[in-house]
């Protein structure tokens, strides 16, 4: 390397740079230089020099992105087998911020040509997040657009082994593509470990590039979740009573079912014996029941036990008795005991049915319309005449029955108007004597059944609002909404008494947790969050799906929470660990609705591809307790039945407290095609 | 670059009145249109699913709009999913139809009807687990044995609990339907409330339950009905529409129907009266089995070849009746060209020397018997015929006048029927009329000399049907009545006899094709009657 190539460099820099007069000046100094012919560096090696030279060829930038991203690629695709599932990894991330740059750089022609002629590879796996990032087209975009704005704020984090990592180091540095390198080097974190590569399937570990980084999450996740139920719960309440009578009477109950009278009697006091008893033993340390006839099938009642944060309201004795009734009258369902399903098809919806609800004990059952109206059908009353309307219906579909609707001046159902914009959720209080439901306008309005009429409008989210739901003991409800906000509130007041900020884009449903301290919300950044009521702090973050969350579901122990997503995925997540527990793959579609049964030993879920799914939840939880680390894959959770409906999507599911459970969908002609 | 071309701005500036529009203006807002169309798609796609669908419709678009403060597009709100129209000439282009309508019409169309109100219906969709069969449910999926879920439960060390297969609770709409249509079998089975109710087995979705009862019916009725022949045909038919419906699994019955369909195709007797017409069953039973073998055939491997040796049995065992042999050639011919090909091919020639006294009426005084023989030749010719057809239309070059041709004399020979049949009969009978010798020397003549040397096909097949066309009106009349004077067959026995011709001469081709041996040992086994279908020049050309 003579020395006037050097000086060619440098004068070529400065020019590319804009500084005229330093480039005069070193031009002058050259000539002077020259003079002298006295050089000092001129053992600087060729090597550096042409990477100084790389660096002033402005006009090919894109150009040495596309080669640096196709020469580490298909490096990556020819390494050792063992090791390739590694380095395969590092693409993805280095792909999208190569397009990135392009972009920031405005070489959006290439971008776009980079982009295409890679975007295959990644489909598999990010394809929404390719979709996403297709249409960014101009640097501004860049800034505008949270998704991508948040990948460039962040560090990817990947977990390679010793050896990958080096491999890969290697290359980089022998191979001089300074861009890759930059890339990687700004972009990727990596955790070295040493030992073996982590296995292939060991999913959990895969990236996903979520705005939030990795590191905030797991900072979040280390906080304490308090995920026992409340202490002196009805439930609670009904066990130290069933002990208590067993004590004496154990023989007997064991004996004898089929008086019923007498049993009837017997319940009933015990109910009181309860109720009475409750107030004794309330100081006692509720940790650790003692051993009742359902202790072992009631994994409930391991659970330990935490102290309300809300006050909560008062249930009065009559609708504590007819809940313990209930309680006394549960299905202990298992794998080998499926529940019975009661299924509750609308017709005639028009394409216009946006959600559905069925109340607890499944005798109402809400939809909420396109059209802004939600209607209340009472299914006792439904009973009496559904006779004669299931037969016209089914004897001609087109000529409508107005003989029945209009002429005897009642539908078959309440209509509450009220909104003005689609309803796109709908929540009864637990004993059914309100409704909420949640709509487009960006209010949340109170209904009252016995009334038949809008008690309170809500108003406080500025977009449109998603998802309510009351909380499992009443009077408290939570919303979520387009303005990536879930909020807490009270019957009795009309502004929110939470707001939980934090999602990166629209919160698109929530779940309270059993015992009311906590409220999990599905996000479309792909996350699921749990947020502390009380302090309005979010505690954990759930990342793993890798689509829109649509349902979310919280086992009656209170221990985990399963979530469907957008492609069909279920996952169960433990609460205490953050950590998904398994996936459960089976579903094809959008899965609209969860649902845990009562004593958490089931869980049904309801989706887009028309059928319920009952999935055995005791056989995977209950092993990580023991071996905690590496059974993931020995226990996949198990479907247990599909069930098919006619080509009616399931809406939503509920288990009633008797453990029947009330499916929801709207009979759609297309569905079945589709 | 984008995928919004900057025409499209060009042209949508010069709507809104903006006409000098820089180029430069439209490339740097084409990749701006197209990034906030995706945002709306984006939202709109969010609006779909809290409107729990999967398909966007024109309301999810405005809901995008409105969550971006945006006014909504007006004029597609329809509800229905929009109607497209792919533009003539463009693959990928596609357009909604806007028709212009007059207000007048508008006004004076009749208010539609009021769209049915919202209702809620309740069902069970699973008692304990199990799924109830009422039409309210999707069609129970079969029983399937437990397989890998219980192998797993096993390993697991679970304990294994086994639900027994549940009892069938039919419920009482079923039941009566059952009555309904076995009663309509056996007693009406002419009455046009049994063509509907066919059309009912083979559409409607909630009759699964009820085909294991039909399976049995079938089979308890064919065993004890052999002697009437409109109750099995009816069987039959309903054997036919349960296949037809799409909502069935009638895989797991396959095994106890396949009997029954069976015996109505090669059973030794099918109907006590003359008058039944018995080989018309077996047709249909034929055309059943097809069916059967090619809806199941790749999921039972086992069941074609099962059939086909069953079948085979009948047909090569000499001791069986004729009639047995007609239903299994018929079987055989339905399977397929390949079954022709490799199971009745290579037994033609010694069945054929065995047929061959029986046809004749010298030796065979028996009209019924001749009859019968008859019956299973033509079924043979048949067979043999299509076999030959198909092969030929393997071959592409020559065959589209080739398959044309044979096409011709098939349907020449079904159509009018008369002179073939006469001249065949006659060579067998060597006591032809000097009229039809003529007209089969003309291509016998030319045969032996130009055997080599390719003919024009065209020239051969019009001779030969003009031959037969020319025959019929004049000789054939007489010679009919010389042959078979006062046999009352004639009919039936007609049509076999013209069959045979057109048979034999496709046996020809069909060993032509595949070896010139067994051609020399048909024209052995021929004789003289060989030599008129030899000049075809099918035969030169494979030579």
């Amino acid at each position: 390397m003579d020395e006037e190539q050097i000086a060619n460099f440098v004068s070529a820099y400065l020019k590319k740079k804009g500084f005229k007069e330093t480039e005069q000046a070193f031009q002058d100094e050259l000539r002077h230089n020259k003079t002298n012919s006295s050089s000092s560096a001129s053992s600087i090696d060729l090597d550096f020099a042409k990477r100084l030279l790389s660096f002033s060829e402005v006009e090919n930038i894109p150009a040495r992105y596309l080669e640096g991203y196709s020469k580490l690629r298909s490096w990556a695709y020819n390494s050792l087998d063992l090791y390739k599932h590694e380095l395969l990894r590092v693409l993805y991330p280095v792909f999208i911020h190569c397009f990135m740059d392009l972009v920031a750089k405005g070489h959006i022609q290439e971008a776009r040509t980079f982009f295409n002629r890679f975007r295959e590879d990644h489909e598999m796996l990010h394809l929404r997040d390719l979709q996403k990032l297709e249409g960014v087209l101009s640097p501004s975009h860049l800034e505008e657009m949270e998704f991508a704005h948040s990948l460039r704020q962040s560090k990817v984090n990947i977990k390679i082994c010793q050896y990958s990592y080096e491999m890969l180091l290697q290359y980089l540095h022998k191979t001089q593509t300074t861009v890759i390198l930059g890339i990687i080097n700004e972009r990727i974190n990596f955790q070295v470990f040493p030992g073996q590569p982590s296995s292939i399937s060991d999913d959990a570990e895969l990236v996903t590039l979520s705005g939030s980084t990795q590191e905030t999450a797991n900072q979040i996740n280390k906080k304490e979740v308090q995920w026992g139920l409340l202490e002196d719960s009805l439930e609670e309440r009904l066990e130290k009573a069933a002990g208590l009578l067993s004590d004496s009477e154990k023989a007997e109950v064991e004996t004898k079912d089929g008086d019923v009278d007498e049993n009837k009697k017997r319940t009933t006091e015990g109910g009181k014996q309860g109720a009475s008893i409750k107030k004794v033993k309330k100081d006692k340390t509720a940790g650790a029941p003692g051993k009742t006839l359902r202790a072992e099938a009631n994994s409930a009642s391991m659970a330990p036990r935490v102290k309300p944060e809300l006050a909560l309201p008062i249930i009065t004795t009559e609708v504590e008795q007819s809940i313990l009734e209930d309680l006394r009258n549960r299905v202990q369902l298992s794998s080998v005991a499926l529940p019975s399903v009661s299924f509750y098809t609308f017709i005639n919806t028009h394409n216009g049915l946006n959600c559905s609800s069925i109340s607890h004990d499944g005798a109402l059952v809400a939809g909420g319309f396109s059209d802004s109206s939600l209607k209340v059908w009472d299914m006792a009353k439904l009973g009496q005449q559904a006779g004669n309307t299931v037969l016209q219906d089914e004897n001609d579909m087109s000529t409508s029955d107005p003989v029945t609707g209009h002429t005897s001046g009642k539908r078959s159902y309440t209509l509450f108007q009220g909104h003005s914009g689609p309803v796109h959720s709908a929540t009864f209080s637990p004993i059914g004597d309100f409704v909420l439901s949640s709509s487009a306008d960006t209010t949340i309005r109170l209904w009252s059944t016995k009334l038949n009429a809008s008690l309170v409008c809500y108003k406080g989210h500025n977009y449109p609002v998603w998802d309510v739901q009351f909380s499992p003991v009443g009077h408290y409800f939570a919303s979520c909404s387009h303005d990536r906000t879930a909020r807490i509130w009270s019957m009795d007041r009309i502004q929110p008494l939470r707001i939980m900020a934090g999602h990166l884009s629209d919160v698109d449903c929530v779940q309270w947790h059993a015992n009311c301290n906590y409220i999990a919300t599905g996000s479309s950044d792909k996350t699921v969050r749990l947020w502390d009521v009380q302090s309005g702090e979010c505690v954990r973050i759930f990342i793993g799906h890798r689509s829109m969350i649509l349902s979310l579901a919280m086992s009656p122990d209170g221990r985990f929470m399963a979530s469907g997503d957008e492609d069909g995925t279920i996952m169960m997540w433990d609460l205490s660990t953050g950590r998904c527990v398994t996936p459960l793959i089976g579903h094809t579609s959008c899965v609209w609705s969860l649902a845990f049964s009562c004593e958490g030993s089931l869980l049904a879920s309801g989706s887009a591809d028309c059928t319920v799914k009952l999935w055995d939840v005791t056989s995977s939880t209950k092993p990580p307790r023991t071996d905690e680390n590496k059974s993931g894959t020995a226990n996949r959770l198990r479907s247990l039945k599909t069930l098919p409906t006619k080509s009616t999507p399931v809406y939503s599911l509920r288990f009633s407290r008797r453990n029947l459970l009330f499916a929801a969908g709207a009979l759609s002609k297309s569905a079945s095609t589709a | 670059m984008s995928i919004v071309p900057k025409e499209n701005v060009e042209v949508i500036a010069q709507c809104i009145g903006i006409n000098n529009l820089s180029p430069d203006v439209a490339l740097a807002v084409a990749p701006d249109v197209e990034y906030r169309l995706r945002e709306i798609m984006q939202e709109a796609i969010k609006c779909m699913r809290h409107s729990k669908r999967t398909t966007l419709t024109a309301d999810d678009v405005d809901g995008a709009l409105n969550l971006r403060n945006v006014e909504p597009m007006y004029g597609f709100a329809s509800g229905g999913p929009l109607r497209f129209k792919r533009a003539i000439g463009h693959r990928d282009l596609f357009y909604l139809e806007d028709k212009d309508l007059e207000f007048k019409d508008v006004i004076d169309a009749p208010l539609p009807k009021a769209p049915l109100d919202t209702a809620v219906f309740c069902h069970w969709l699973a008692i304990e687990g199990v799924q109830p069969a009422i039409p309210e449910n999707a069609p129970v999926e079969v029983i399937l044995p437990p397989s890998d879920v219980k192998i797993n439960e096993q390993k697991e060390g679970l304990p294994v609990d086994i639900k027994l297969p549940v009892k069938h609770i039919l419920s009482k709409e079923l039941q009566l339907y059952f009555d309904k249509i076995t009663e309509l079998v056996v007693s009406r089975s002419n009455s046009v409330l049994f063509k509907k109710a066919l059309v009912s087995l083979s559409t409607d979705s909630g009759l699964h339950p009820l085909v294991p009862y039909f399976t049995c019916f079938i089979a308890d009725e064919v065993a004890r009905g052999l002697g009437d022949y409109s109750l099995l045909f009816a069987l039959m038919r309903v054997v036919w529409s349960l296949l037809q419906n799409p909502h069935i699994h009638i895989e797991p019955y396959l095994h106890q129907m396949m009997p029954s369909v069976v015996t109505c195709l090669v059973a030794k007797r099918l109907g006590n009266r003359l008058s039944d017409n018995h080989w018309e069953l077996r047709d249909f039973t034929a055309k059943v089995v097809a069916l059967i073998c090619k809806r199941f055939g790749h999921v039972y491997n086992t069941l074609q070849t099962k059939l086909t040796k069953t079948l085979l049995n009948a047909f090569l065992d000499p001791k069986r009746s004729l009639t047995q042999h007609y239903g299994a050639v018929q079987g055989l011919a339905a399977l397929g060209m390949n079954v022709v090909h490799l199971l009745v091919l290579p037994n033609l020639e010694p069945y054929l020397r065995f047929l061959e006294p029986e046809m004749l009426l010298a030796s065979q005084k028996n009209e019924m018997k001749r009859h019968e023989v008859w019956r299973v030749y033509g079924a043979l010719l048949r067979a043999v015929g299509q076999y030959i057809y198909d092969r030929v239309k393997i071959f592409p070059p020559l065959p589209s006048t080739l398959a044309g041709s044979v096409l011709r004399t098939n349907a020449k020979v079904i159509t009018t029927t008369f002179s073939n049949k006469r001249k065949s009969n006659a060579d067998q009978l060597e006591g032809q009329p000097p009229l039809k010798k003529m007209v089969i020397d003309g291509p016998m003549g030319v045969t032996p000399t130009n055997s080599s040397a390719s003919y024009m096909e065209g020239t051969v097949i019009p001779a030969a049907s003009g031959n037969s066309n020319l025959i019929s009106p004049t000789s054939s009349r007489p010679t009919q009545d010389e042959m078979i004077s006062g046999s009352t067959s004639s009919k039936g026995k007609r049509d076999d006899q013209i069959l045979k011709r057109s048979a034999v001469l496709s046996q020809v081709w069909k060993e032509d094709l595949n070896s010139g041996k067994l051609l020399t040992s048909m024209l052995d086994l021929f004789g003289e009657s060989m030599f008129c279908f030899i000049p075809s020049p099918e035969l030169s050309l494979f030579l």
